[in-house]
């Protein structure tokens, strides 16, 4: 037996680490479904390379949906800066063994692209919305550039993916956090949220069906991947075994992480099913419109995706914080 | 350069805490935040019991998460091996909080990440740390490694020191020397 009293402890790491909240979860979130968001608009828009160019950008509301997932979420973590002020100095440097620092650089370069990406795909007919004429003449030169755009893009939304997860499994003393599953996984999840974005927001029922086909396969990966991370941890050494202590422990005062992974596997393969009933009931083909029943029905296995996305974040988040490579 | 270190003789530390209140007075810590512990540890079943009181700071590791964590090089190693913190330049993002694995960093009221400096403004003066001065045990002991005939050299040579978490791979500049008692920190 063990009993420990530590005079002079600090509240953020005792008894266990309260130093990342729901604004990282928001970001990581939010950085996420940007990532994912652009990936798979670069695949709708990439995949018939035959079409005009003008004529390519299928996908033309997802970019500014990334956009906007990004920059709200980005602010988050400023909000949890405890010198937000002082964050000039983020761009004053560049650390490549810290993540936050190729967070500050990566972020700002994914906007960068996302407002070219915007630009590139704003319909001829609509430029005329655009206030100034420069603008006009950006998105004529983006929209000639489209396919490498959408490339670059591809790109940007590959690493944005990563990163949410790398920036986590740096951290070597959070046994949860510390291993290289993780960003594979967020990297999955990400994804399909923007596939599961994507199905909400497409007109076209070719698009729509299209990236249902695409999530089911993201989603099997994901639960694959969760699958992983977890055997990956039991099979490791001790505080990396204890670290998934509460996501399997239905009577401990972490129960609700036990309840998160519940609801994962509810959510996410209930998602699946809805989708891999919908690719039996078109049998692989689009015939005209979809009626309403089966865009809500689409709608609603998209948002349980995104749900899953987000309780899986929340729960590696402050899951992770529970755990230490010390005992106590 | 030197290479400071500090050694903690667990056997002679009487559990005062009189470290624990020099160091909130040197270094003005703010209420319910502290730059060092003593950790007071059982061991053993009743009537077969062991206790170990254990003092624990930043280690100014070798190799410093901290520092690889912190995206403005507000955490760096200073010229004499240990690690500091420039206050003007973090952000107070708590990413070496996270880091350490030792939680030996808290966030200052004032929003910057803040820790165990081995009392630098002392040491440029010729001084110890102040939680040094005051052990009345003579529990903690500081001195450079890189010279031999000091007393942090000779105690770690001759009792086998060890460091905290070993196996993080820091190589922590905090030694304990235990003469009778073993068991894990």
């Amino acid at each position: 037996m063990i009993e420990i009293s530590i005079t002079g402890t600090n509240a953020i790491t005792f008894p266990y680490l309260e130093v990342w909240d729901w604004r990282i979860v928001v970001y990581l979130f939010l950085g996420g479904l940007s990532a994912g968001t652009l990936v798979m608009c670069s695949i709708a828009n990439l995949r018939i390379p035959k079409q005009p160019v003008e004529e390519l950008a299928q996908c033309f509301k997802a970019p500014f949906i990334a956009f906007v997932s990004l920059a709200i979420g980005a602010p988050f973590i400023l909000l949890d800066l405890g010198r937000p002020f002082n964050s000039f100095w983020l761009f004053l440097t560049f650390q490549p063994l810290s993540l936050m620092s190729w967070g500050a650089w990566g972020v700002a370069a994914v906007l960068l692209g996302n407002v070219f990406y915007m630009f590139a795909v704003i319909p001829p007919d609509k430029r005329n919305l655009l206030k100034f004429a420069f603008f006009v003449k950006v998105a004529q030169w983006a929209a000639s550039k489209m396919r490498t755009i959408a490339k670059i893009n591809f790109a940007l939304g590959i690493f944005l993916g990563i990163y949410t997860g790398v920036l986590l499994s740096s951290f070597s003393a959070i046994p949860l956090w510390n291993n290289a599953t993780l960003p594979i996984l967020f990297l999955v999840s990400a994804l399909s949220s923007g596939a599961a974005m994507i199905v909400i927001i497409a007109h076209k029922p070719e698009i729509k069906f299209l990236f249902t086909k695409i999530d089911i396969w993201l989603i099997v990966a994901e639960l694959v991947v969760i699958l992983l991370f977890f055997y990956g941890l039991y099979t490791s050494t001790a505080p990396y075994k204890k670290a998934i202590e509460p996501f399997f422990s239905l009577t401990s005062e972490h129960f609700i992480f036990s309840m998160a992974l519940i609801a994962i596997f509810l959510l996410l393969p209930l998602a699946l099913r809805i989708k891999l009933g919908e690719l039996k009931e078109f049998e692989g083909e689009v015939h005209g419109e979809f009626t309403k029943h089966q865009i809500f029905r689409m709608n609603f296995a998209a948002i349980l995706v995104l749900t899953g996305t987000l309780i899986l974040r929340a729960a590696i988040v402050y899951a992770g914080q529970l755990t230490k490579l010390s005992s106590y | 350069m030197p290479k400071y270190v500090m050694v903690i003789d667990v056997e002679k530390c009487i559990g005062c805490m009189a470290c624990v209140i020099a160091c909130k007075k040197e270094n003005n810590v703010p209420p319910e935040h502290y730059r060092t512990r003593v950790v007071e540890e059982v061991r053993g079943e009743f009537p077969h019991l062991r206790m170990e009181l254990r003092s624990e700071l930043c280690n100014h590791c070798e190799y410093a998460p901290c520092i690889d964590a912190c995206p403005t090089r507000a955490s760096y190693r200073a010229k004499d091996g240990t690690v500091q913190i420039d206050k003007v330049k973090c952000i107070g993002c708590k990413a070496c909080i996270l880091a350490c694995p030792y939680d030996a960093r808290y966030s200052h009221p004032d929003g910057y990440a803040d820790k165990c400096s081995f009392c630098d403004h002392r040491l440029k003066e010729g001084k110890t740390p102040a939680c040094v001065e005051t052990c009345l045990g003579k529990s903690r002991i500081f001195g450079d490694l890189e010279d031999p005939k000091s007393e942090v050299s000779e105690l770690i040579k001759k009792y086998d020191a060890s460091v905290r978490l070993e196996f993080a791979g820091t190589r922590p500049r905090v030694f304990y020397i235990k003469k009778k008692f073993a068991g894990g920190m």
